[in-house]
């Protein structure tokens, strides 16, 4: 098994498009719409690496990061950012949580998929 | 001598002598002293008639040894006449000026105090010379009674005072200065200050002339644009990202079989037509906005544009179950306005209501004409989801959308804010919304039936 990866975004072709490259490339992938969401599944179920878009409704993916490393079970969790708005985010928001990367949208499946294959081998 | 006055003793004879020569002179000076007599009665009625006001130069009926002081009397009263009139001639150019520079100076006043900028002029020491409505209403102090007092009793900022003094105090009456500063208690707003000190006839520091022009509104509108490129930016890179991760899957061969093929495909034409319909909602706002867009003014029948409208949306009423009641009364709805314009407000409000209503409800389209306003009321009621009420009031503006519905369905934030702006800013109409969460909402839009620009005409 390759790996267990939690992707969260609002857009549903965004999940869609994720989830399909990474299980075609062997991994097992969790979907969740919300940051609310995402935090329960990956409590439940402890993932390898979380993929989270940034504006997201509720809880936004910089929130969803700082719960995740709150969170025992979930703080070594290493998570990689989608976001429209790379600006938005500083050096000081990035330290907060364990975040490995940040990929700005539009974005290509090809460039997240070799980002969390580095990111894993890094983590291993 | 007589041989009579030898008799006489020394006394008398010289007592006599007295007498005779006081005789003999009264008679000689008696002709004498009447023809003086005349003459000062002469010179008196000259110089009186002269002299007068009006009087006319006279001829003066004398002995001709008195001509020399009558003829300079004469020529000095001339002169006089002649310094009176240049003096009253300056005298009436004076109060002329006068009363010129009087309006001149209530012109300036009025054009001073018309002015939104504040204008504050200071003199050398500081105390206050000029200061118009606006300086009074910015700095807090009333413009008459402030005149004359030092600016540092009535203004407390007092990193305003010390700049005015600075540029008093450098004396360079060839350079402005331009600053941004800060002034307000409660409401801090931003102004552009410009200092100038002007200097007086012996080229010495007269005072500081400081203008005040309020940046806030410039603010606000630069704030409103970059937060308008900002959000349709991002707006547009949403479906461009779906777009461009969907051809690279297929570049890549990621899609295994015909149906994902297929799938793919008609998500990248449903995404590549939300972003042409986002970029056109986008331009129609912005031209609306500017004021450069170009409408029709013709007769619009409101019945044929529900007609139009419910015709081609009631396929996607129908995959939810959502039956569509085209109810418009019995009545003329002609309106004057732009028919394609006023058909993208049909459009926008039913396609709404089909989207924000779930399976199996019902949307009621009604049109009536109502003759007080003299405008057609034209509505759409869904049994919709209903508007949270803290989100009622954002409702129109540009890319505002419902957070908790961006789930239930696709939109670009924009429809709204475009149906008012053809509503409200093109047809001088109003629109509006009535809303119960959980039960449904109603949209209507009053939309006159003549358009108010071409009453005069009419």
């Amino acid at each position: 098994m390759a790996g267990r990866i939690l992707v969260v975004d609002d857009e549903a072709h965004i999940l869609h498009v994720l989830s399909l490259k990474l299980r075609n490339a062997g991994y097992e992938v969790l979907t969740a719409v919300d940051g609310e969401d995402g935090y329960e599944l990956a409590s439940q179920h402890v993932p390898d690496l979380v993929i989270t878009d940034f504006q997201m409704p509720y809880m936004t993916g910089l929130e969803l990061c700082r719960a995740l490393a709150s969170n025992a079970p979930t703080a070594e969790i290493p998570v990689l950012i989608l976001t429209a708005r790379g600006y938005a985010l500083d050096d000081d928001d990035l330290k907060l949580g364990n975040i490995h990367g940040v990929l700005s949208k539009p974005f290509s499946p090809r460039a997240v998929l070799q980002l969390v294959k580095e990111t894993l081998a890094k983590a291993a | 001598m007589l041989p009579w006055v030898e008799t006489l003793a020394t006394p008398a004879r010289l007592l006599l002598t007295v007498a005779t020569l006081a005789i003999v002179t009264t008679a000689l000076l008696l002709p004498v002293g009447a023809a003086l007599d005349r003459t000062v009665d002469r010179l008196r009625d000259y110089l009186e008639s002269t002299g007068s006001r009006d009087g006319k130069p006279q001829t003066f009926y004398g002995p001709k040894w008195f001509r020399p002081i009558t003829s300079a009397f004469t020529n000095a009263v001339d002169q006089f006449r002649d310094r009176e009139r240049t003096l009253s001639n300056d005298l009436r150019e004076v109060e002329i000026r006068c009363r010129v520079s009087e309006v001149q100076q209530r012109q300036t006043e009025a054009v001073l105090h018309s002015l939104r900028d504040g204008v504050l002029v200071t003199n050398a020491f500081g105390d206050i010379v000029v200061a118009n409505e606006a300086a009074g209403l910015i700095l807090g102090f009333d413009p008459i009674e402030a005149i004359h007092r030092p600016l540092e009793d009535l203004v407390r900022d007092s990193k305003f005072c010390q700049l005015i003094r600075d540029v008093s105090e450098t004396a360079n009456f060839a350079e402005r200065r331009h600053i941004e500063h800060e002034i307000g208690v409660d409401t801090s707003r931003v102004f552009d200050v410009t200092l100038a000190c002007i200097e007086d006839h012996k080229h010495e520091v007269a005072g500081v002339v400081t203008i005040l022009h309020d940046l806030t509104r410039v603010r606000e509108i630069s704030q409103m644009k970059s937060d308008f490129v900002s959000k349709a930016s991002h707006e547009l890179r949403t479906p461009l990202a779906s777009i461009r991760a969907y051809v690279e899957m297929l570049v890549d061969g990621e899609a295994d079989s015909e149906n994902s093929r297929q799938e793919f495909y008609r998500i990248m034409q449903d995404e590549t037509d939300r972003l042409g319909r986002l970029i056109d909602n986008m331009l129609n706002i912005s031209r609306i906005e500017a004021g450069i867009v170009q409408t029709e003014r013709e007769a619009v029948d409101f019945k044929s544009l529900i007609t139009r409208a419910v015709e081609s949306l009631e396929p996607s009423a129908r995959e939810k179950n959502i039956s569509l009641l085209n109810k418009p009364a019995e009545v003329d709805l002609t309106v004057e306005g732009d028919s394609d314009m006023l058909y993208q407000v049909v459009l926008n409000l039913v396609s709404n209501a089909i989207k924000y209503t779930p399976d199996g409800g019902r949307i009621t389209i009604a049109a009536d004409s109502d003759n007080l306003t003299r405008c057609v009321l034209f509505s759409v009621s869904d049994t919709g989801l209903g508007i949270p009420p803290d989100a009622m009031d954002r409702l129109f503006e540009k890319f505002y959308r419902v957070e908790n519905y961006k789930r239930v369905a696709k939109g670009t934030g924009l429809g709204l804010s475009l149906c008012k702006h053809i509503v409200e800013t093109l047809h001088h109409g109003q629109i509006g919304v009535e809303s119960e969460l959980g039960m449904g909402s109603k949209f209507w839009a009053l939309i006159p039936m003549r358009y108010a620009g071409s009453q005069a005409a009419a």
